[in-house]
Formats: structure tokens, sequence, C-alpha cells
């Protein structure tokens, strides 16, 4: 069983090596700075950080392949024991370097998984270091790793191999960021969607047809938006006063929703619109459940 | 979360002591109060709900209900020029118009450094922040405080001249010697197109750096990363970093704040020139006239503050404030400087951990 535990830390290891080298490189040809990623490389003057980085993610990579190419009878021995006691040595200086980090720059992520790793190092984060340094130490001096036989041997190392992944992830504050990444739709107060557009979807619609002939401008003399709102601000003249026609338009690209009302140019104060025609028809066509009038006043 | 009477306090005006201030507030004041009520006749029920504290004294003398600072009530946060000063008073102010405060012993001053309130000068320029159990009693100084942020454009020595945005002027700041050191270990790259945000003190037309206000983010202005998503509706509340600018041409009493997301429509100055459109903190548009509440997490004091401003450089910054505990990345908020203080921020502090709320 112990022997399963330890020939399951290799894979295991190895991926997370080349993930985390993966996630800085393409980090670094996103941002064309390799130093960007920050983490314990902060704690050095600024020349120093590239060249750190570069050699901190040159050993993962290289410590990453070493692990899965002696993981077998290839270079079996003293090498394989050396790539795994460097392995267990970069988590132990890694987790040392965390907590330096953590008392010196608590606003710096551990930048272990590139953009991934912005939230500071918190306890979790030293917890999965320390985690990864015990595991890759535990595998020195193990044999050769054969292929599991099919049935039990895969059972019991696929079981170890989902557990050990479930407590990685829950420690592992870079997961949650993933997860937002797959899913992700941009809200939206977060959407950017020009006025003209917005316009073009008020012209176009029922309740600016049903105002058009109080409205004296064709353009609006404020238009400023809100959240998932933008407001546009028409003078009209009701009857014999000066007044504003002031739309909310919905921010999504077609058919929006428009709430409209009318108030008195000077006061600002809110007007009753004029009576709506008498039969129901009418009033359904005037006032349609989509498109809502709100009568002022 | 501080409400009621002492957050209502902080949000005081101070009409009188810096001239030509009152007028100054007015016109954006009106704008503002234009649109809240343009926005209160198409939604009554929705602005009605955002209409709060309805007993509050501000709310008569406040046209547009929203709760913003009445002109008639003491000031919290002053500035003005030091006329003279005695171990037990203070009088701010110019020659046609001054104000008398008192100092007591445990009033904390600053000028580069913590001193004693009688060392203060003839002429230096003073922002205090007054108790608010007596409006005529200060808390705190800071004396010829400056501050520039933005993005290193020239250096030549200690001397570094920086790009505040399109509509602001460059500065210069000279770095003092004493303080090199400890301004070089939070703002390692001292080098063009990497951000800089120092605080000093004012000393004929440039700023002396004194202390760093954050620490340097990692990468050039021009190479801003790219902000965490977002999924979902945006919170209604957002946390982060809450930091102050210096008025230059506005008014130093003018309440409001700057806000790094306006709607990329509205005209921005900044987004004219051509600069970055986008910031680090992922936050909801919205627009000059918006309302918000920000919250100081530090001392539990909030305000309604309107958004007077885009803010072209904070948003360019990725850091956090850690005045107490750690703020998420991002600033979300660029106050001035009378609503810093006025919200119980330390100037000297550079921000602090503030949350704002928006529509609610």
């Amino acid at each position: 069983m112990l022997t399963a535990v330890r020939e399951v830390q290799i894979p295991l290891i190895a991926a997370l090596m080349l993930g985390a080298c993966s996630a800085k490189l393409l980090r670094a040809l996103r941002t064309w700075s390799v130093d960007a990623g920050l983490g314990p490389t902060a704690l050095f003057p600024m020349r120093m950080r590239r060249p750190l980085a570069m050699v901190f993610c040159a050993i993962e990579c290289g410590l990453g392949i070493g692990l899965i190419l002696t993981a077998g009878r290839f270079g079996s021995g003293p090498p394989a024991n050396c790539i795994r006691l460097g392995a267990g040595l970069m988590f132990l200086v890694a987790t040392s370097a965390l907590i330096e980090l953590r008392a010196v720059r608590p606003d710096v992520g551990c930048g272990c998984f590139g953009d991934f790793s912005t939230a500071p190092v918190s306890g979790r984060t030293l917890a999965r270091a320390a985690l990864l340094a015990a595991a890759a130490l535990s595998t020195i001096g193990l044999p050769p790793v054969a292929a599991p036989k099919p049935g039990t041997d895969t059972i019991r190392l696929l079981i170890l191999m989902v557990t050990e992944l479930v407590v990685l992830a829950a420690l592992s504050p870079e997961l949650g960021e993933g997860l937002i990444r797959l899913g992700y739709s941009e809200p939206c107060e977060l959407r950017a969607l020009p006025t003209e557009r917005t316009l073009a979807a008020l012209h176009r619609s029922k309740q600016w047809r049903r105002h058009a002939g109080l409205i004296t401008a064709d353009a609006p003399t404020d238009v400023w938006r809100e959240l998932c709102w933008r407001y546009a601000v028409f003078p009209a003249r009701y009857g014999d006063r000066d007044t504003e026609v002031a739309f909310a338009i919905f921010l999504k690209p077609r058919r929006p929703t428009i709430h409209v009302a009318m108030v008195d140019a000077l006061t600002g104060e809110p007007i009753t619109w004029p009576a709506p025609p008498s039969t129901p028809a009418d009033a359904r066509d005037r006032y349609g459940s989509r498109q809502t009038q709100h009568v002022a006043g | 979360m501080a409400a009621g009477p002492l957050a209502r306090g902080c949000c005081d005006r101070c009409p009188r002591a810096v001239a030509g201030a009152a007028a100054a507030v007015t016109a954006p004041g009106a704008a503002v109060a234009r649109r809240r009520l343009m926005k209160a006749a198409v939604f009554p029920a929705r602005v009605g709900q955002e209409m709060p504290e309805p007993g509050s004294a501000r709310g008569n003398a406040d046209p547009s209900g929203i709760g913003f600072a009445d002109a008639g009530q003491l000031p919290r946060a002053i500035s003005g020029t030091v006329i003279d000063v005695s171990p037990q008073v203070l009088v701010l102010g110019d020659d046609a118009d001054t104000q008398r405060f008192t100092l007591t012993p445990d009033v904390t001053t600053w000028r580069g450094g913590r001193l004693d309130p009688a060392a203060l000068r003839p002429g230096d320029h003073a922002v205090l922040r007054l108790r608010t159990s007596s409006r005529h009693t200060i808390d705190r100084i800071w004396a010829n405080i400056g501050r520039v942020t933005g993005v290193i454009t020239e250096r030549s020595g200690g001397t570094l001249v920086v790009d505040e945005g399109a509509t602001r002027r460059p500065r210069v700041v000279s770095i003092q010697p004493r303080a090199f050191g400890r301004i070089q270990v939070r703002f390692p790259t001292l080098e063009p197109g990497y951000l800089i945000d120092i605080i000093g003190v004012h000393r004929d037309g440039e700023l002396d750096g004194m202390i760093p206000a954050t620490s340097q983010p990692a990468y050039p202005a021009s190479r801003l990363p790219h902000p965490p998503l977002v999924s979902g509706h945006v919170p209604d509340a957002i946390r982060g970093s809450a930091t102050w600018h210096e008025p230059l041409e506005e008014p130093s009493s003018v309440l409001g704040v700057c806000y790094p997301a306006l709607d990329p429509d509205t005209g921005c100055a900044e987004d004219a020139a051509g600069r970055h459109s986008h910031g680090y903190a992922r936050m909801p548009y919205l627009a000059i006239g918006s309302v918000l509440r920000v919250t100081n997490e530090c001392t539990g004091l909030d305000c309604t503050l309107p958004v007077t401003g885009c803010a072209p450089v904070a948003k360019l910054f990725n850091d956090r404030c850690v005045t107490c505990g750690t703020s998420p990345r991002g600033r979300i908020a660029d106050l001035t400087l009378a609503s810093f203080v006025a919200l119980g921020g330390e100037l000297e502090g550079g921000c602090f951990n503030a949350t704002i709320t928006i529509g609610e």
C-alpha cells in the first residue's frame, strides 16, 4: 500500500511541475515579461527577478521531465534519486520562500501557476507546497515503477490518485479562478455597448414611436450609463410646456426593455402622460407587457 | 459599519476654507441632481429605495435627495494656508477670511514626518481633520503634503518627471537622498514607462518624495495584465483599495470620487487621448454623477459621494491596500483629498481598505 502511495506521487508531481511551468510560460508570452508573474521573485531586487524567474521555470520543467523519464528502469538508481531529491528540495525552498513572501509582501500572490495564482499567499498555499515537498521526498529510493496490473491494482492506484488530487484541489486557491474562466460570460454591467447602438435600438422601439410626436430634437441632450442601463434625455414639448422625455434602455443588443418618463424642463417635476385610449385593445397596444411605460406623477 | 450621525458627519463640506469652492461645487452638483431627477422619474420605486436616511438633516438641503453633504453644516475636512500658530490655536485662511481652530496636546501633525503642531510655519498649506465631537477642535494636521501618481516619463538621478494623465500637467518629483532607499525597496524600477506613487512634501513647485504610497506593479504601464474575470452579475458591493489624489485645478474641499470604469462612451479625455481604455479592476460602468457609497473598512465611516471624474492612472494599478488587512487587488476609488480625510483616511498612508456600494 505504502509503495503504491509513493508510486502515485511521481506522475502527480511531474504533471504539477509541467503545468506550473506551462502556466508561467503562457503568462510570459502574453505579457512579454518573464518577471511579471511575481511570486517569490518579488523578494529579490528587480535586476535579479527576471533571471531568477527564468531559472525557476527551467528547473521546474527539467525536474518534471526528469521525474517522468526516470520513473521506470531508465535512469533508475542514483540519477532518479537525484532528481527526486531535487524536486523535494525545490518544494522545501518554495515553502520557505512563500512563508517569507507572506510576511514581507502579503499583497503578492505565489505565482505558482501564472495568472491563476494571483490570490495572496494563504495557509492553503503553504500547506500545498509542504505536502508536495513531503511527497517528492517520499519517492527517494523507490524502485522503478512498473505498469499496474489490470484489475485491483489499477483501481487502487486510481483511487489513490483521485484522493490526492482532491486534497491538492482543496489546497489550491487557483481552482476557483480556473472554474470561473471555463464558464465565463460577461455580465451586462461590464459589457461595452456603443451609444449609437443603444440609440438605434431606441429609435426602432415602440416606446419611441409612441412619444416621437412630443420630442423636438433628434439628438439627446444628455446620455449616460449606470450599470446595465443607458439613459437618454430628449427635449420635448407637451401642450404649451417645455418638457424632457427620459428613456432608460436596458443594455442588450436586441429588443431591449425600455422605460420612459416625462418631466418639466424647468423644474424637473414628473408630468402625467396624455390619457391612454379608452378601448381595451388600444390600451393593450399602448401599454405592452414587454416595454413598460411608467406614468410619472 | 458606522452609519447614522457619525457617517453623516464625515460628509460635511467646507464652504469657506477655500475661496470659490462653493461655486465650483454647485455646477457639477446641479448636473448630478438633474440626472438623479430623470432617473427618479423613470424608476420611481427604485430610486425611492435608494434614498436612505429619510430623517437625515441633509435631506432638505439636497434637492436630489441622495444624501450628499450639506454645505450648511460645519466642515470635517478643511484645507488652507497657515496664518498663525500657537500651542493652543491654529489660524487658517488668508488675509480676507480666517478660521481659528483649537489645538490639543494629542494632535498629530505631519510634514514629511511627525512634528509638533507649533512647528508649523505661516505659509504652510495645511489639511486639517476636525473632531466629530467638536468641530472647532483639530484631530489631525498634514502640512504641505502632496502626492504624485502616474507613469514615469523621464529620470535624471533622483528627479523624475511623472505623467499623471492627459488632463493633468506632468509633475516633477525629487526623491530625497535619505528617502531613496526606502522608496527603492517598494519601487525598484524607477525607469520611464513604469508606474510610481509617492507621497511627499511640496517645495518650490516640486514634490520632495518621502514615502512610497504602495508597491510598484511589476509590469510597465503599457503592459497592463488582464484583470480577473467576473462571473454572473457584478456584486453591488465591491472591495478594494481607495486612494486619494491632489486637487490641483479643482477646489480642495470638493467631495467626490474619481471612478476607474467610466462608460467608454462618456468621452473621458483619457480615452480620447488613446491611452488605456480599461483598468485592472473589473468594475461596472458608471457615468459622471453616478452615486457611490464609499466605506472605509478600517474606520467604519461611510459616505455617499458622486462620481466626479475618471481615474486614468489609478486604474492602472493592481496593488492591494494593507492598511487593515489585505484588500482585493485593484484600486476601486480615487477620492478627492477632502473625501479621503473625511472618511478617516491617513493621507501619508496613501490608501484605505474600501467597499463601494453602487445602486444601494
